[in-house]
C-alpha cells in the first residue's frame, strides 16, 4: 500500500542517493519502491531524476564537479537498472530520437557521455556512434533511424572543424534535422556561423546543457505538435 | 579591395588592412602581440583592447568604435563593465574604417621570464663535426695531375686517417680560392668522418654547435663549444608563433585553416631561429668570424606539432587521432634547406619522436635522464603546454602524454599569466588566520602585509601553491569545493556568485584589482593535475607497479613549481619527498648531449624505438581514473608520505595513509 506519506520518504530517499551519489541508497530505495508497488515512472521522474536536477543546479554553482556529476549518474543509472523494466510506459514529457557521438579525430567522450544519459533520462531513443566517428556515419546514421536530432561533441580545436562538414551534409540530406553541437572550443558564435541549431556551452557544463537541450527539444516538438494542429 | 589603417599603441605598430580584417590579425600583421590563447576562436576572452575614439591629428587618422563591426555575442560574454569603455576582443572587432587599438598591459603577450638555463652536462664529447687542419704542398707544373679537391683529399687520408670522404657542392665551388687565401693551409671540418661541410682558411681552433629546445611558448639556444661540450652563451625568445595560437590545438587549426599558415609560421619560427643565432653569435666575432656560419652543428628537440611546422611539413593528422606523425625517426637535414643561417652546408640533427604526441622533446628527456639505465622504478614528468610522462627502469619504460591544457603555465586561469615581472610565483597561507604571504618576481623579498608591491597576476608556480596552500588552509575540501563558512574577508563570492580567494589586494597590485583564485580555476587545475595522475597511475597499473621509488619534475615549470605543493594536490602518487626531484629543462639537457655526443644520437633513436608509448586515453579504465584522481590529492589512493609531510602543519587536512 502507498501512502502519500511513504511515497514522499521514497522519493526524497531517491532523490538524495543521486545528490549524495550513494548508489547502494539509490539502489535500496528503487527495490523497496518495486516492493511496495509504487509507480516506477513516479519513482523515476520525481525521484532520481529530480535529483539529477539538483545536481545539476549544484554544478552550474561550480559546487559540484566532474567526479561528483558522474559518480551522481552513477546512483542514478543504478536505480534506473531496477525501475525501467517495470514502466509500462515511459512517456516523461518527452519522446523523441537522437544521434550523438564525438566526431572522428577525437577520442575524448566524457561530456558526450553525461549529454547522452540525460536523453536516456529524459526518455529519449539514442543511438549513440561513440567516439571517433567518422563524419559520414552522423548522416547515414540520421537517415537510417530517422533520428529528430544529431549531437556533435568535440573536445579539441582541430577536430571541432569536421563539425562544419557534417552539418553541411545533414543539411543536404534532410533539411528538417535539428544539429546540436558542443565541446570545450565550441561557441555559440561558431554554431551560428557553421548553422547549426542548437550548441552546449562547454564540456563543464554538459550536464547544464543536456537539461537546455532537453528544454529546447520539448520547445521545438510543441512547435511543431502546435503548427500541425494550426 | 577597400583597405583601412590600423594603428597599434603602445607600440605604436601601424599600417593597412584589408576591410574586414579581425584585430588580432591585423596584429599578427603587423607585429603586434596580443595574447591569445584559443587562437582568436572567441573562446579565451584574453584579447581585449581598447578602440581610441577621436580625431589624431599627428596620425590624421578618426578613430572610431563605428569604424569596427557590431559587438559579437561571444565578446558580450568575456566583457564586463569594470574593463572600461570602448573595449573590444581583438579575435571578434574586424576593421570596417580606420581605428586606433590599444592593448592594455594585461592583453600584452610579453616578455617572459626564461627558466632554461643551462646546467653542467657530465658527457664525454665525441661532436658529430670534427675540425682538422691541414697543409698543402703548393702545386706546380710537375704535378698536373691532381685537382685541388684530390690533394685535400689525399693529405686528409695521410695525416688524419679519413677515407672516402664526400664533399658538399657549394663548399666545392669555393675550394680552390679558400685554399689560396689561406696559403695552403687549411682547416676542414668533416661531419660524421663522412662529408666535408666547411672549409676555412688557415688556421681556425674554435669550433661551435647550437642545441635548440623549441618549445610551444619559449624558444632556447645553447652555443657550445664543440671541443669541450660547454656551454658559451645562452640565448632565448618567446617562440615567435604565439600571435598564431598559444597551445599546439590552435597552431595546428590555423595551419588547417589558413593557407599557408604553415609556410607563415615555419618563416616566423625560422626568423626567430635566425635572429637567435646572430645575437648568440655577436660576442664571437673576434675569435670566430663569419658570424652564424661559424656554427657547424645543430640539434632541435621539440614536441611533435612543433617540428612539423618547423620543417614545414601539414601538422593536420598530428592534431587528431590516432595521432600518426610524418617521420619518427631523426633527420640529417642541409642548414641551407631550412634556411637556417648557420654554416650552410651542415646538417641539422632533428631528434626523433617517440609516437604522436610524445615528440623529440621526449626522446631528449629521455637520453638525459636515462631511466634506461636506473635500477629504481623512475617516474618523469615533463609538464609544459602538454605533460608527458616516463616510467620504468632498465627492464622497461612507458611512454604517454597527457592533455593537461594550459592551465600549468597560467592560462585558462582568472588571473594567470606567464611567468613575467609582477607575477606572483610562490605562496603560503596560515592555516588559522587564511592570510597569504607571497612572493612576485622581480622582487627579491617575499611580500609583506600592506605594502605596495606591483602584482599583476599569477604564474603556473604561484597557482600550484595557492591551491594546494587553500587546500591545507580548510579555504576548499578535498572535491575542491570553497567551505563558504570559513571566516575571512579573504573569502567571498564574486559578483556572479562564485567563491573566490583574495590572494592580493587592489591596492598591492598594479592592475586596479584584487588578484583572485576563484572555483573555475581550482576546477581548470583539477582537471589538468588529474589527467597526469590518472595518466602515471594507468602506466603504473600496466607495468605492475604499486609505488614509486623516485620522481623527476623536468621541464621549465617542473624545476619552479614547490615539490610539496605538488604532491599536496597530487599532481603524481605518493613519493619519499627526497627521492622527488626537480631536474630543470631536460629536453634541452637532451639536445646539447646530442650536439655534443653521437653516442648519445645513436641512444636517442635506439631508446626512442625501445619506449613503449602507451595511450592512455582510450583505455576503458580512463574515465573512472581521471575522475577519482581529481580530487585533492585523490578519492581513493592512500600517501603516507605525504600523511607524515604535511598533517601535522594542516589541521583542516586528513590525508589517507
Amino acid at each position: 500500500m502507498v501512502t502519500a506519506e511513504k511515497r514522499q520518504e521514497l522519493l526524497d530517499r531517491l532523490k538524495n542517493a543521486v545528490i549524495q551519489y550513494d548508489e547502494d541508497g539509490a539502489k535500496e530505495a528503487s527495490n523497496e519502491a518495486l516492493d511496495i508497488g509504487m509507480d516506477a515512472n513516479d519513482a523515476i521522474f520525481n525521484g532520481l531524476v529530480s535529483g539529477m536536477e539538483e545536481v545539476g543546479r549544484l554544478f552550474e554553482a561550480q559546487e559540484y564537479f566532474v567526479p561528483e556529476l558522474l559518480m551522481s549518474a552513477d546512483a542514478l543509472y543504478a536505480g534506473l537498472d531496477i525501475l525501467k523494466p517495470h514502466v509500462k510506459q515511459l512517456d516523461l514529457g518527452v519522446k523523441g530520437s537522437v544521434v550523438i557521438g564525438t566526431v572522428e579525430g577525437d577520442v575524448h567522450d566524457i561530456g558526450k557521455n553525461i549529454v547522452k544519459m540525460m536523453f536516456d533520462v529524459a526518455g529519449f531513443t539514442v543511438y549513440d556512434l561513440g567516439r571517433d566517428v567518422p563524419l559520414d556515419k552522423f548522416v547515414e546514421e540520421q537517415l537510417r533511424t530517422d533520428s529528430d536530432l544529431v549531437c556533435l561533441s568535440a573536445m579539441m580545436t582541430t577536430t571541432m572543424m569536421g563539425m562544419k562538414k557534417v552539418i553541411d551534409d545533414l543539411r543536404t540530406k534532410n533539411p528538417n534535422v535539428k544539429i546540436m553541437i558542443g565541446g570545450a572550443p565550441v561557441s555559440s558564435d561558431i554554431a551560428d556561423k557553421w548553422g547549426a541549431d542548437g550548441y552546449a556551452k562547454d564540456a563543464n557544463n554538459a550536464l547544464k546543457d543536456a537539461i537546455n537541450m532537453v528544454s529546447s527539444l520539448k520547445k521545438l516538438k510543441e512547435e511543431a505538435e502546435a503548427k500541425k494542429k494550426g | 579591395m577597400k583597405k583601412h589603417r590600423v594603428i597599434f599603441q603602445p607600440s605604436g605598430r601601424r599600417g593597412e588592412v584589408a576591410d574586414g580584417t579581425d584585430l588580432l590579425d591585423a596584429a599578427r600583421n603587423l607585429g603586434v602581440d596580443i595574447e591569445s590563447i584559443c587562437g582568436g576562436k572567441g573562446t579565451c576572452g584574453k584579447c581585449k583592447v581598447r578602440v581610441e575614439e577621436g580625431f589624431f591629428e599627428k596620425d590624421s587618422m578618426d578613430s572610431r568604435m563605428e569604424h569596427l563591426s557590431q559587438l559579437t555575442e561571444v565578446e558580450r560574454k568575456f566583457l564586463k563593465p569594470s574593463d572600461g569603455p570602448g573595449m573590444r576582443l581583438a579575435c571578434a572587432a574586424r576593421a570596417l574604417g580606420d581605428v586606433k587599438i590599444f592593448v592594455p598591459e594585461k592583453s600584452r603577450a610579453g616578455k617572459q621570464i626564461v627558466r632554461k638555463a643551462a646546467k653542467e652536462l657530465n658527457i664525454r664529447v665525441e661532436p658529430a663535426v670534427k675540425k682538422y687542419f691541414v697543409e698543402l704542398e703548393k702545386p706546380s707544373l710537375h704535378e698536373v695531375i691532381k685537382g685541388d679537391l684530390e690533394k685535400l683529399l689525399a693529405a686528409l687520408e695521410k695525416n688524419y686517417g679519413l677515407s672516402g670522404l664526400s664533399m658538399d657542392f657549394p663548399v666545392l665551388k669555393d675550394l680552390q680560392d679558400t685554399i689560396r687565401k689561406g696559403n695552403w693551409g687549411v682547416t676542414v671540418s668533416v661531419w660524421k668522418g663522412r662529408e666535408i661541410i666547411k672549409v676555412e682558411p688557415g688556421f681556425i681552433e674554435a669550433s661551435y654547435g647550437l642545441a635548440v629546445d623549441v618549445g610551444t611558448t619559449t624558444v632556447v639556444g645553447y652555443l657550445t663549444d664543440l671541443a669541450t661540450g660547454k656551454v658559451m652563451a645562452t640565448e632565448s625568445m618567446m617562440n615567435p608563433q604565439v600571435p598564431y595560437g598559444e597551445d599546439v590545438m590552435s597552431r595546428i587549426t590555423y595551419a588547417m585553416t589558413n593557407p599557408d599558415g604553415v609556410g607563415r609560421m615555419q618563416k616566423a619560427i625560422i626568423d626567430g631561429l635566425n635572429e637567435i643565432i646572430s645575437n648568440i653569435t655577436k660576442a664571437l666575432s673576434a675569435e670566430a668570424p663569419g658570424g652564424g656560419e661559424a656554427i657547424v652543428d645543430m640539434t632541435i628537440v621539440f614536441n611533435t606539432a612543433m617540428h612539423h611546422i618547423l620543417l614545414g611539413f601539414n601538422p593536420e593528422h598530428i592534431g587528431r587521432s590516432p595521432f600518426i606523425p610524418a617521420i619518427q625517426h631523426g633527420l640529417d637535414i642541409k642548414a641551407r634547406d631550412l634556411g637556417i643561417r648557420i654554416n650552410p652546408g651542415s646538417y641539422i640533427y632533428v631528434l626523433p619522436i617517440e609516437a604522436g604526441f610524445v615528440g623529440a622533446d621526449n626522446v631528449g628527456v629521455l637520453i638525459a635522464m636515462e631511466p634506461y639505465n636506473m635500477e629504481e622504478k623512475v617516474l618523469i614528468i615533463d609538464i609544459g603546454t602538454n605533460g608527458e610522462l616516463l616510467l620504468g627502469n632498465k627492464d622497461r619504460v612507458c611512454s604517454t602524454s597527457c592533455a593537461t591544457g594550459p592551465a600549468f603555465e597560467g592560462a585558462q586561469i582568472k588571473m594567470g599569466m606567464r611567468a613575467a615581472p609582477g607575477a606572483i610565483e610562490k605562496v603560503k597561507i596560515d592555516p588559522a588566520t587564511k592570510e597569504p604571504l607571497y612572493k612576485v618576481i622581480g622582487k627579491e623579498e617575499w611580500h609583506i602585509n600592506l605594502e605596495k608591491i606591483d602584482a599583476k597576476g599569477i604564474c603556473g608556480s604561484g597557482i600550484i601553491d595557492a591551491i594546494a596552500w587553500m587546500y591545507r588552509a580548510g579555504i576548499i575540501d578535498k572535491s575542491g569545493r570553497f567551505d563558504m563558512n570559513v571566516e575571512s574577508p579573504r573569502v567571498r563570492k564574486d559578483h556572479e556568485g562564485k567563491p573566490e580567494y583574495v590572494l592580493a589586494w587592489a591596492r598591492e597590485t598594479s592592475i586596479g584589482g584584487d588578484i583572485t583564485i576563484t572555483q573555475g580555476d581550482v576546477r581548470a587545475l583539477q582537471l589538468a593535475k588529474g589527467a597526469l595522475y590518472a595518466g602515471a597511475k594507468l602506466m603504473m597499473r600496466r607495468m605492475g607497479l604499486e609505488k614509486l621509488d623516485k620522481v623527476m619534475l623536468a621541464g621549465a615549470f617542473g624545476s619552479f613549481i614547490d615539490k610539496e605543493s605538488a604532491m599536496t594536490l597530487g599532481m603524481f602518487p605518493d613519493c619519499d619527498i627526497d627521492n622527488v626531484y626537480a631536474v630543470g629543462n631536460a629536453a634541452g639537457d637532451g639536445a646539447r648531449m646530442a650536439l655534443v655526443s653521437l653516442t648519445k644520437r645513436g641512444e636517442a633513436e635506439e631508446k626512442a624505438r625501445w619506449v613503449e608509448f602507451v595511450e592512455i586515453a582510450v583505455e576503458p579504465a580512463f574515465e573512472k581514473e581521471f575522475m577519482q584522481a581529481m580530487h585533492l590529492p585523490h578519492m581513493k589512493d592512500s600517501f603516507p608520505n605525504l600523511k607524515k609531510l604535511i598533517e601535522k602543519e594542516s589541521p583542516h587536512v586528513v590525508i589517507k595513509g
